[in-house]
Order: structure tokens, then sequence, then C-alpha cells
């Protein structure tokens, strides 16, 4: 599903991803795990296509498509879903009329046709129970004044409404507590499918004991140094990022 | 209704340009070009207005030519030639219009154009239409209804010859005939407008609306209206404005004149879409606009709302004067400036009476390499005491091309008044279109999400029918003004 | 060097034809409205109001210091004098008719720990210029007494090097028969800054105005000030802040406290150039009305032609705060004392912002002095 060839990308002129090459196909859970400063969070945005990431070298195919020349709002019609590890505050804009506003911009991009509000706030409901996302939290403006736990399971539930092919979680996890933290994960394992990949990232090992990986990765300088399955994560717990990072696959 | 879900609901139908721009071919009949006594006489006689109308008409004038052209204001045109104008233009008809069916159904198939299908009107639930087509009012509708309910809902011209007393009375009475250049002129050569009365302890049965266009080419528009409120009444107002593409600047001075007697509530609603001139610059409609209202009695109430999208330069600065005890002045403003348009637009809340309030609310957003300016007066008299306001002035700005200005006045001689002012100014930030964009949202749909949030205050104090229009007004005339 | 620059006298020369065409401001132009000085004042008395004295206690080692009057200028002032902000007529006035002033250098990288105290006590114009070099700092603390009547018109020129550092005191004391004109204008470069607090017990007329152009990057510009105001008592302090160069700051904090028949003025406008993102401004005015006759008007201007920016100001007007009032006396703070609590705790943050502990206890002082005067009950 997604594949990633050599990949190359420059932030400001200075070059953060340096040859990182990974494939992830459809059902997987892919953990990208890694130090502070590896290009984690880099990796996460040129996938949805952030301004101001420069792809100078290398490819990302994802369903046989060139990704990189895709607007960011097509990759999001076509299934590019990335929970944000800072979710963004939009002040007077309510939380369901932003559902709404996407998820009918994105069934538009499909050629689908658009949901009126009452199928939209049904299909919200639906989803947003599980999560604990109350009615009253879908009043309010966008993620203003929401706690970093609400602000996560937020992101879940739109994962949850959208129905992405490729999610991407990006320290969806930190600043959680641990109920917090297994509510999310447990959204999460919910809407792992045959038809859907995950990326994991993260740089906390033992959230990979709620949300168990197929693949570990290791990003260390820019590419990827180290891969396994999910017992890599637990050596990483054990042995800290120096004892991998040094020893490069 | 089902549409009473949440109105912002509604955004969509986003993409359409300026859909307003075409230009109906009837024939006109004009006034002499240029400003004179002659040109005076003769707009007075072609409405066959009574002598006390015209002396009136002709001592505005006498003193509109001494008077010279303000420039405080932070919007720059050329200089206007008023001796290059029409003042006078309208539909030639000769004999009365009796009913809908007599009208001329070009001018019928206009207003189709502009979404207000005239003959549907009545289907629509409590919105009655008084239609200015140019300078005369044609058609107008749910007569019987307000009738019934002793309101009196008619065009200006009407009511000077079937309402004398009550037009001497309060004409000019709240914006005096000298009070400003503009309103001045107006004064002189006003051509028609809307003239509202609601009777003591009235509920106004439906919200009276008025949809103005300006059509024909060359000519000045001087819509002049008149809103009395009786003691304990309630009437709300909806002004809509759209007008025709047009190349040559076009000049608009209109004046309104509010009046609310004792225990009284005026709620006057404006979307104002005009032509704004293209990307370039060229052409738009110039709109200088003397709006004023009159808390008359204790404890009345005027509330002004206004969505200012269009026009090339906006010149606009709708007021309460807080004359009765416990009266409440109210100011809820969106002004949109996009391209090269110019918006110098804001209030004037004046307290005289004791424990009067105010609160203005202004959302400014600027775009492409326009200019817009609030600017604000509060003013609180030895006499008003307990004197309360609170004003809240934010500015958006959308590009590094643009301006955003803030021009608050505070003047408080009461030492037991409280008047609080805050500002801030932001722009949409990076973070933010990103986020929309990767949950689907194009960069057009996302801009207008955005703004449409920034201006949720404003928006939520208009009726109905007009949030709608007004979030969709929001986003078309801010397009393409992103990336 | 100094032959490509106009002599002295062609600079008052055509400072003085600027100030004959112009005439006296008054409250019909739109910067004058709430000081209307033409009412009280003519252009003759301005010209017959000669040069005022000043004297400079204590020069502190390492600080220059030149006599306006004295005719060998060096090239600092020639360079400087009547070059550094805008123009307005009053101070084209002290650029014609002052005959002296002072000019003071505080030479590169020199950091002075002791204030220079500048005292002005007569009527007339009088011109000072500050010129600190890079990387130095100074504290300058300018003292208005005296209320001889008519007319004390000042011109203040300061500028500042890269990283140069001036912390200006400005205090006047309550003049009630006199008109009190000051204009300042501030030039800073890379990462120079300004501090100024401004401490006005008012006078018949008394206008303090400020053009302050943040030129280079990281300038930045601090002002405060207090007004504590009674009887008859006008202050007005107006103030301009160009930002113009990105990442620059200004942050202005005023209280003003009016009472009797006193009237306080605070315009602030902030201008930010095209291009001067990451620019920052605050902008705070607040007054308390005690006198059943005072009035207050601000007016807090935002002038924004660049999008990355920061800017926000707050104003308000109102009496001391009831609740607060019965607050402390049903603890049993007895009401004039309670009243003088909550006056000195409106002020506490403006008067906080002067850095030297010795001006800010002078300041305080003068607050309690004057207070008597604008808390006397009125009707």
């Amino acid at each position: 599903m997604l594949e990633i060839k050599n990949l190359h990308v420059a932030v400001g002129g200075k070059e953060i991803l340096k040859g990182l090459t990974l494939s992830v196909a459809e059902g997987e859970v892919h953990a990208i795990m890694g130090p502070n400063g590896s290009g984690k969070s880099t990796l996460s945005y040129v996938l949805a296509g952030r301004e101001g990431y420069e792809i100078t070298q290398g490819s990302i195919s994802y369903r046989g498509e060139d990704l990189a020349t895709m607007k960011t709002e097509d990759r999001a019609a076509r299934g590019v879903f990335l929970a944000m590890q800072y979710p963004v505050e939009i002040p007077g804009v309510t939380t369901l009329t932003f559902l709404k506003t996407a998820l009918n911009a994105q069934r538009r991009a499909r050629g689908d046709s658009e949901l009126d509000a009452m199928s939209v706030l049904k299909l919200v409901r639906q989803k947003a129970t599980a999560l604990q996302v109350s009615e009253e939290m879908l009043k309010r403006a966008l993620n203003v004044g929401f706690y970093g736990g609400e602000k996560k399971r937020l992101e879940i539930l739109q994962m949850a409404i959208f129905e992405p092919a490729l999610a991407i979680l990006d320290e969806t996890y930190s600043g959680l507590d641990i109920d917090a933290l297994k509510l999310v994960a447990e959204g999460v394992n919910a809407l792992r499918a045959p038809e859907r990949a995950m990326l994991v990232i993260t740089h906390y090992q033992r959230l990979l004991n709620y949300i168990v990986p197929d693949r570990v990765h290791v990003l260390a300088g820019g590419r990827i140094v180290a891969e396994g399955g999910k017992e890599l994560a637990h050596e990483l717990e054990a042995k800290g990022y120096a004892h991998v990072v040094k020893e490069p696959a | 209704m089902s549409a009473a879900a949440d109105t912002k609901e509604q955004v969509a139908a986003l993409g359409e340009k300026y859909k307003y721009g075409f230009v109906t071919d009837i024939e006109m009949e004009r006034a002499p070009k240029g400003l004179s006594e002659d040109t005076v006489k003769f707009i007075s006689a072609k409405k066959g207005e009574p002598e006390w109308m015209l002396d009136w008409r002709l001592g505005a004038f006498r003193r509109w030519s001494e008077m010279t052209e303000p420039n405080w204001a932070r919007v720059h045109y050329p200089k206007i030639d008023y001796q290059d104008a029409y003042y006078y233009a309208a539909p030639k008809a000769p004999e009365k219009k009796l009913s809908l069916d007599e009208v001329d159904p070009k001018l019928l198939e206009t207003y189709a154009k502009l979404g207000i299908p005239l003959s549907e009107q009545k289907m629509l639930a409590g919105v009655a239409v008084d239609a200015v087509f140019d300078s005369v009012s044609v058609a107008t509708t749910f007569k019987a209804k307000l009738n019934e309910a002793g309101v009196i809902f008619c065009p200006m011209s009407e009511a000077i010859r079937d309402y004398p007393d009550m037009v001497r009375k309060y004409l000019g009475t709240v914006v005096p005939v000298s009070d400003n250049f503009f309103a001045t002129l107006n004064s002189a050569v006003f051509s028609d407008g809307t003239f509202v009365y609601v009777p003591k302890g009235v509920r106004c049965p439906m919200e009276l609306s008025t949809y103005f266009r300006i059509n024909a080419s060359n000519t000045g528009q001087f819509e002049r209206t008149l809103i009395i409120a009786d003691e304990g009444s309630y009437v709300s107002y909806l002004e809509g404005c759209t007008a025709p593409m047009r190349d040559e600047n076009q000049l608009h001075a209109a004046v309104v004149e509010l009046v609310a007697l004792e225990g009284a509530e005026i709620k006057y609603s404006t979307v104002q879409n005009w032509y704004p001139g293209d990307e370039n610059g060229k052409g738009g409609i110039y709109n200088f606009v003397t709006k004023r209202g009159d808390c008359r009695g204790a404890r009345s109430k005027i509330s002004w709302t206004q969505v200012e999208t269009g026009s090339a330069i906006t010149w606009k600065y709708p007021s309460c004067i807080l004359r009765g005890d416990d009266t409440v002045g109210e100011f809820y403003s969106i002004a949109i400036a996009n391209h090269y348009q110019q918006a110098d637009t804001g209030t004037k809340m004046i307290h005289l009476g004791k424990n009067t309030r105010s609160r203005i609310i202004s959302k400014g957003i600027s775009a492409g390499k326009a200019q817009n300016t609030y600017r604000g007066l509060v003013s609180v008299h030895p006499k008003a005491v307990n004197a309360r306001n609170y004003t809240q002035c934010d500015s958006l700005l959308i590009g590094g091309k643009c301006g955003a200005h803030t021009v608050p006045y505070i003047e408080s001689r009461n030492s037991s008044a409280r008047i609080e002012h805050e500002a801030t100014t932001s722009k949409i930030a990076e973070d933010q279109l990103f986020y929309c964009l990767q949950r689907g949202i194009s960069q057009d749909e996302a801009v207008s999400l955005i703004v449409n949030g920034f201006c949720r205050e404003v928006l939520q104090q208009l009726p109905m029918e007009f949030a709608v229009e007004a979030q969709k007004l929001v986003g078309i005339s801010l397009e393409g003004s992103v990336g | 060097m100094n032959a490509a620059l106009p002599s002295r006298e062609a600079r008052r020369a055509e400072a003085l034809e600027s100030f004959r065409v112009r005439g006296m401001p008054h409250r019909r132009f739109e910067h004058w409205k709430y000081s209307d000085l033409r009412a009280v004042l003519d252009a003759g008395q301005v010209a017959q109001s000669g040069t005022a004295a000043w004297q400079v206690e204590k020069l502190p080692e390492g600080v220059e210091l030149f006599d306006l009057g004295k005719l060998d200028a060096p090239e600092l002032v020639m360079r400087n004098l009547g070059a550094i902000g805008a123009k307005p007529t009053m101070k084209e006035a002290s650029l014609a008719f002052a005959d002296g002033g002072v000019a003071l250098r505080v030479p590169r990288g020199r950091k002075i720990a002791e204030p220079v105290t500048l005292h002005i006590s007569s009527t007339g114009n009088v011109r000072l210029l500050a010129v600190l070099e890079e990387e130095s700092s100074l504290t300058l603390m300018e003292s208005h007494t005296g209320d001889a009547g008519l007319l004390r018109n000042v011109g203040v020129e300061i500028a500042l090097g890269t990283q140069a550092r001036l912390s200006h005191v400005r205090f006047a004391a309550s003049a009630p028969k006199s008109i009190t004109i000051e204009h300042i204008g501030v030039a800073e470069a890379r990462g120079a800054q300004y501090r100024a607090h401004f401490a006005n017990f008012g006078s018949r007329l008394s206008r303090t105005e400020l053009h302050i152009l943040l030129q280079e990057e990281d300038a930045e510009a601090h002002l405060s000030g207090v007004n504590v105001l009674g009887d008859e008592g006008h202050a007005d302090l107006t103030s301009h802040i160009e930002h113009v160069a990105g990442n620059t700051r200004s942050t202005q904090l005023f209280k003003k406290v009016a009472g009797g028949h006193s009237r306080a003025v605070y315009q602030g406008k902030i201008t930010v150039r095209e291009g001067a993102n990451g620019s920052d401004s605050r902008q705070t005015a607040k007054a308390l009305l005690l006198g059943g006759r005072a009035e207050a008007d601000l007016k807090p201007e935002l002038v924004i032609f660049a999008d990355d920016v920061k800017c926000a100001h707050g104003a308000a007007v109102g009496d001391l705060d009831p609740e607060s009032l019965f607050y402390l006396r049903s603890r049993g703070v007895p009401e004039a004392e309670a009243r003088h609590m909550l006056i000195r705790a409106f002020l506490e943050d403006a008067v906080a912002e002067i850095e030297n502990e010795e001006l800010r206890a002078s300041v305080w002082h003068a607050v309690e002095h004057a207070l008597p005067h604008a808390v006397r009950v009125s009707p």
C-alpha cells in the first residue's frame, strides 16, 4: 500500500530525512520508533503533505500513485489520515461543523453524495460513545479549551468517522495518563482492519503493549537503522536507543 | 422549520464568483446630468412632492453647496465630480402599479436572478419585501397583514404623500440636514427609500425586508429610510444589497434614521454585497452611508448588525444615541475587504441618559491589498450615570500586503461610568490551514470555515434568513485570498 | 563630513519657517482634539518665551555633556539635532526659539550605573539630545518643577545605537498655571531598548508626545506612566511607536487617576509597517475617574500593514470597583483608607515599571502627595 524509497526531505534547507525506505502492506500496523530529533514528525508531515517539507530525492508511492505530487486535501480524500501530536484549535468553529465540513469535502472529492446535518450527527454520535466524546464536546469550538486527552480522543474519533486507508498516528499518546492511553489504544485497535494500514509513530515503547505492531522500525539520523517484529520494542525498552542505534542494520 | 439546525451547518455552495453582476435593460427616465437647484426641483416635481418637502431639499442643497467632502477616513479614491452624475433615474412607469402582475416582467426576472423571486415571496414565511429598483419602489407585498397590525411599511415617496405629519415630525431629527457632507447631499436629492411606522405596543408580525439594487449607469443612489417604533413596539428590519457589475465607480449615499420611543426595540440587519470592483481595483461602488438610531424614549433598544463584504469603498458608522434612561445600543459588525477594497466602518455610542448600556463587537478581515479600518466612538456625557460599554474589536489579516487598523475613541465624563475596550490582531495560522487540508477540506473552504468561526459572535445576531447568506458571502468574498 | 550638514542656524531658520506656516495646533487637528493649545496660547507667546534654563546634577564619569548654547557643536550634535523623529509644530518651535539646551553622549560600551538628573524649572524653550552609542547604557531622570506660568516647551531627541539601553524617567510636578509641552523623538538601532516612565501630575495644559522608531530588528520600547490629577489638571500623553523592522517589541502601560475638573488623555498609535513581521505590541491604558467633573479620553490606535504580528490593546475607564471596596470595608478598613489602598493598587503595576529603586520611590512619594487632591470628595 505504501512504498517509500530512499526518501530525502529537507526543511528550511536542512536535510532531515536522509534516505528512508519503508514498505507497509494493507492490514499491517507498523511502529516507527526513535529518539527525539530523528525525523519522526517530518515523516508524518511529508506523508500528509505539509508545506515547507521538501522532497529532494526518492519517492513515495501510495496505492500505486505518486503521493508527493498530490495536494494535501486530495491525500485526505484518498484515505491518508494524520492524527496529530498537537491538534489545532479553531475558535468559533464547532467540532460538529468541522466534522461535517471535512466529511462532506472528502465524500465530494470521491464522488459520493454529501450527508445532511442529521445523518452526520447520527454517524458522529454512533462513533463518539465508545471514545467517550460527549455531545457537549461536539458543540464546543474545535479543540478550543480541550484537555490533552480530549484532543487526542477527538483525533481518534475523526479517524473512526473518516475511515482512512492509511492512518498515521504521530505521538498520539503523549501527555496521556494510563486510563486515557488505554481508552485511545482501544479506539485504535477497534479500527484495525484488513484493508487498513497504520503507522504508529512514537518514542514511547510501552504504548506498544497496548497497540501491538506487526513490524517495528527504528528511525535515527533520518533513516531506518533497525527493523524487526514486536520483540524489537521490548529490546529497546530494556536496552535503550543507544544500543540499537550504534549497530545500524 | 427543519432548517432550525445550526446555521453554521449550511455553509455550502462555495465557488461562485460575484454572481449578481448583470445589467437589466429597461428604459430609464433620468434627471439632467449634474447637481443644481434645478435638479432638486426636478426630483421633487417628478415625485409630486408638497412644497414643504421641496423647501427642505433646497435648504439641504444650499448647505451642501458650502460644505467640503470629509477626508479623515482611511480611504482613498479619485475626486468625485458631483456635476458629472445623474441624480434621478426611474423605470418608465406612467401609472401606479397595482399588483405584481402589472410589474414589468423584466424587472421580476432581475429579482429572480438575484434570488428573490417576488411572486414567490408570499410563500416565504414572515418576510415582506419592499423592492427598490434603482430609485423608485415598484412593488410592495404583505400590505394586508401589516395593515391589520397597523404597521406602515411603504416607500418614502408614498409616506410623504400619505403620512406627511409623521414624516415632517421625524425626518431629519436623528440625522440633521447638515450632519455631514454625504447626509446633506442625500437630504437634497434622495430618490426614495423606506418608511416604517410600528404603532404603540405592536410587535411587528414579520421581519421587514428591503432589497436595494443599483442599476443605471452613472446614477447616484440616494436612499432615505426612516423607521419609527412607537412606545413598547418591536420591529426587525433586514436590508440586503447586491449590485450589477460595472466598470465605472458608482456613488451611493444613503441615510437611515431610526427612532425608538419608550420601551420600543428596533433590530436593523444589513448584508451589503455590492460590487466591490475587480481583482485589480477597477470599478466598484462607493458607499458613503449615514445610519443613526435615536433611543429617544426610556428603556428603548436599538441593535445594528452588519455584514459588509461589498463596495470598493465603505464609509459607514451606524450609531446609537442613548438619550432615554435605561436604553441599550448594540453594534455587531463583520467587515471584509479583499483585493483593493477599502472599508472604514464602525460605530458611535453616545451615552446621554442614566443607566445606558452599549455593546460593540467588530470583526474585521483584510485580504489581498485591501485596507480595513474600525473607527468607533464611545462617549459618556456627564449626566449618563452608571453608563456601561463593552467593546471587542478583532482584526484578521490574510496575507502581508493588506492593512488592518483600529481607531477607537473613548471619552468619559461621568465617574460612575464603566467602559472596557479590547482589541486584537491575528492572522490565519498556517497550522490551522494545514489541519483543515489534512482532513480533506479545500483551501478556500478552510479559509471560509476559519473566518466564519472568527465572525461567529456576529453571525449569531443575524436573523436566520440572513445568517445563511452571510456565511456564504464570507467564503465567496475571500476566495483565492490564500496561497 | 560636517561640510555636508546644514548649519545649526540654517536648521533653526527652517524650523521657524515651518512653525510660522503651520501655526498653533488646536482641537480641529485630529491629534490635538483633547488639548486645545491655541485656546490658551498664541504663536507670539511661544516666540517670546525664550530659552528655558536647565541644570544637570553631578555628571557621572563616562558621560559627556555639551551645552547646546555654545557655538562649537561637535559632529554628534550636528548629525542628530532636529533629525530624529517627526517634526510636529511645537517641536519645531523648540528648535527655532531655544538658544540652548543639553546634549549627552555615552560612548560605546560604557554602562553608566548612576542616573543623570536633568532639572528644568523655568519657562521657555529648550532642547535635549541624548546619544547612546553601541552597547552603552544610561538612566536619565528628567525632572520638571516650578509653575512660573506661560510655557515650557521641550524638544528631545534620543539616538540609541546597537544594543544601547536607555532608562528614562520623566517626572513632572503639578503646575496648574503653566503650559508644558514636550516632544520626544527616539530612533533605535538593532537590539536597542528604550524604557520610559512618565509620572505627570498635571498642568494647565500638559502634552507629552513621543515618536519612537524601532528601525532595526530586536529593538524594543517599553513605556509606562501615571497621572494623578486634581482640580483643574490636564495631562495628555500621545505616543506613536513605529515598528519599522521585524521582530521588534513594544509595550505600553498607562494608569490615570483623574479627580476634580481634571482631564486625562492618552492617544497611543502603533504602526507596523509592511514586512515588519514578528512585531509584538501591547498597549494598555486605564483611567479612574474620581471627580464628578473629570474627563478621560483614551484612543489606542493600531495601524497594521503586516500579517505575522501580535498586536493587542486594551483600554478601560471606570470608578473604583465597589465590590473590592465593600470587601475591604467588611474587613474593617475605613472607607477613605480602603479607597486609598485601591488607588495605589490601580497604579502599582505602572509604577513598578521604573527599574531604578530610588526613582520609583520618589514617584510613589509624589503620588502620595498628589492623591489627596484627586480624591477630595466631590458631589
